[in-house]
Formats: C-alpha cells, sequence, structure tokens
C-alpha cells in the first residue's frame, strides 16, 4: 500500500487518524474474509450503496443501495463464496476532519462460482475501485459508497452480456 | 480560489463543455485517468478530447455535484451525476436518442499554487452502455432499441 496520500506527525486532527484507521481496519477485515468484522466496524443503522451494482429483474431493476446490515453484508458474503480467494490492496487513503475517507483500492479475485449473470470459467479478476466512506466521532462507518467498472469485470471473467 | 471552488467551478464547466475555462484551472501539466476507459494522459489532450466528445454526444449535459468534500491534501472529492440526452454517437455507441443519467466519482488533487494538478474519473462504463441500449460487450456499436 503508497502511504503517499497519509499524512503522519503533527497537523493531523484525530478525527482525521481516528477515520483513516477504521477504514484500514475494515479493509484488513475484508482481506482476511471477516465479514461479521467488516460489519462491526460500523454503525447499526449504517447507509450503504454498491453504485455499479444493478440487477435487472422481470419488472424492476434492483440496486446495491441500502443498508450495511442488510443488503451489504448479503453482498460481501456473496462475494466472498464465489471468490473465496477475495483479496484487497488500498493503493490511496485520505481523509478530512469532517470523517470523509476516499480510499482507492485493487480488488482481485479468481471465480469459483456463479455471481449474478457472470457464470463460472474459473477467471481472474484485478479491479480498481473507489470507495467513499464516512466515520463518526466514535470511529464507527456510518456509510460505505463504492465505485467501479463492471466493463473491466465482466471481461476478465469472459462475460458480454451487459445485463 | 479554495479547492472546493476549484471543483465547483470545474463541474461548471463541464457542464457548459468550456474546456478552455476547464483548463485554466490547471497546471500546465496536470494528469487525468477516466478510470473506466483505461485513458490515462495529458488533461490538456485526452481529458480535452473527452470532455468534447460528450458535450458533443450530449448537448442538454446537466452536471449535478452530489456530495463534495476536500480532503488534508487538498484532494477535492465529488459524487455527481451526469445526466442529459444523446444526440451524437459516443464512445462509438450509437445514437439513439436515449436519456441517460449515470452516477460518477471525481477525485481533483489541488496544488499550493491552487491549481488542479491531476484529475481521477470513476464509474460503471456497463451502466452507461445499458443506459444507451447497448447488449453485448463484444459488440458494443449494436444496440437494442
Amino acid at each position: 500500500m503508497t502511504t503517499t496520500a497519509i499524512r503522519g506527525g503533527p497537523g493531523v486532527t484525530p478525527r482525521e487518524s481516528g477515520a483513516a484507521a477504521a477504514v484500514l481496519a475494515f479493509f484488513d477485515a475484508y482481506r482476511v474474509h471477516d465479514v461479521e468484522g467488516m460489519v462491526d466496524l460500523c454503525t447499526d443503522g449504517a447507509d450503504f450503496r454498491y453504485v455499479p451494482f444493478e440487477v435487472r429483474g422481470r419488472q424492476r431493476v434492483l440496486h446495491g443501495e441500502g443498508k450495511v446490515r442488510t443488503i451489504g453484508k448479503v453482498i460481501w458474503t456473496t462475494l466472498i463464496d464465489a471468490f473465496p480467494d477475495l483479496n484487497n490492496d488500498v493503493t490511496s487513503l485520505r481523509a478530512d476532519e469532517h470523517g470523509n475517507v476516499v480510499a482507492e483500492v485493487s480488488v482481485n479475485g479468481t471465480q469459483a462460482r456463479p455471481f449474478g449473470i457472470i457464470a463460472c470459467t474459473g477467471g481472474h479478476f484485478e479491479l480498481p475501485h473507489l470507495f467513499l466512506f464516512h466515520v463518526t466521532g466514535d470511529g464507527l462507518i456510518d456509510d460505505v459508497v463504492a465505485y467501479w467498472d463492471n466493463v473491466v469485470w465482466k471481461r476478465q471473467l469472459g462475460c458480454v452480456e451487459v445485463d | 480560489m479554495s479547492a472546493r471552488s476549484l471543483a465547483e467551478n470545474f463541474f461548471s464547466y463541464l457542464q457548459a463543455g468550456e474546456v478552455g475555462d476547464i483548463l485554466d484551472l490547471m497546471t500546465p501539466d496536470a494528469t487525468v485517468s477516466l478510470v473506466p476507459l483505461n485513458r490515462h494522459g495529458p488533461m490538456a489532450t485526452d481529458g480535452a478530447a473527452y470532455v468534447r466528445e460528450l458535450v458533443r454526444s450530449f448537448p442538454d449535459l446537466v452536471v449535478r455535484v452530489r456530495r463534495l468534500f476536500v480532503t488534508a491534501d487538498n484532494t477535492a472529492v465529488a459524487e455527481i451525476t451526469i445526466e442529459g440526452t444523446q444526440a451524437d454517437d459516443f464512445l462509438t455507441v450509437v445514437n439513439q436518442e436515449k436519456h441517460v443519467e449515470l452516477d460518477q466519482a471525481w477525485m481533483l488533487k489541488v496544488t499550493p499554487a491552487d491549481r488542479i494538478s491531476a484529475v481521477t474519473a470513476y464509474w460503471d462504463q456497463n451502466q452507461l452502455y445499458r443506459r444507451l441500449g447497448v447488449k453485448r460487450l463484444d459488440k458494443i456499436t449494436i444496440t437494442a432499441g
């Protein structure tokens, strides 16, 4: 992980360093597939939004948006099940004095089971993500947002369908 | 000008397609990374070309800033929504006059001299293709009505 974007020493506010520490702990837990640990780093009502996550149903489009303890936990568990060696590398992390954190994270894994419309061919992916968090003054995450590109992800896994 | 103000101006100029005004906010050697397009290069060429194509293809473009904060190292981080109706081919997708709304996240790194030195943008190109009627990733130019 690069630390160029993470300030240290005098001038770093406790809120800034606390928020960064919470987010790094979140990705540490994710790296060892400790979903309960990820959830425990969040407030009870933490919001969750995986922007590219859209599943087309017959009647409507389901979005990856809701609460960490419901939608988030299900998506993380399903991802780890489909990609049992799922891993992440935090490549940059920046925080402000109000609990906002932005992290660039490279996520990678090898597919072992189908995921959504992506049939399992045993493919490997490596995909840049941008995560945005908000961390409370108590050091708990109360908002998780993520962006990535599903085209790059699908192409690496041999899927050419948009939906 | 603060990093927040620079970012607000940047997105205002993006909506208007004012490439010259965007470049005036930036250092001469500013870089751009449009991650979903795997386009990484100078803002003056690669970034400017993207903005020109975006506003040509979506002449009614609206850019809404939904969230904006500035990190301790003076990087402006924004969640935006771009909205518009396709009026010309865009990124090889033929024009079907589809209306598009697409959420994006941008990071603008600002120097102590109040100039943007690096721009990085993330979005899901699959969402864009879906909204433009593309059905297959190996046949981007073939769309469904």
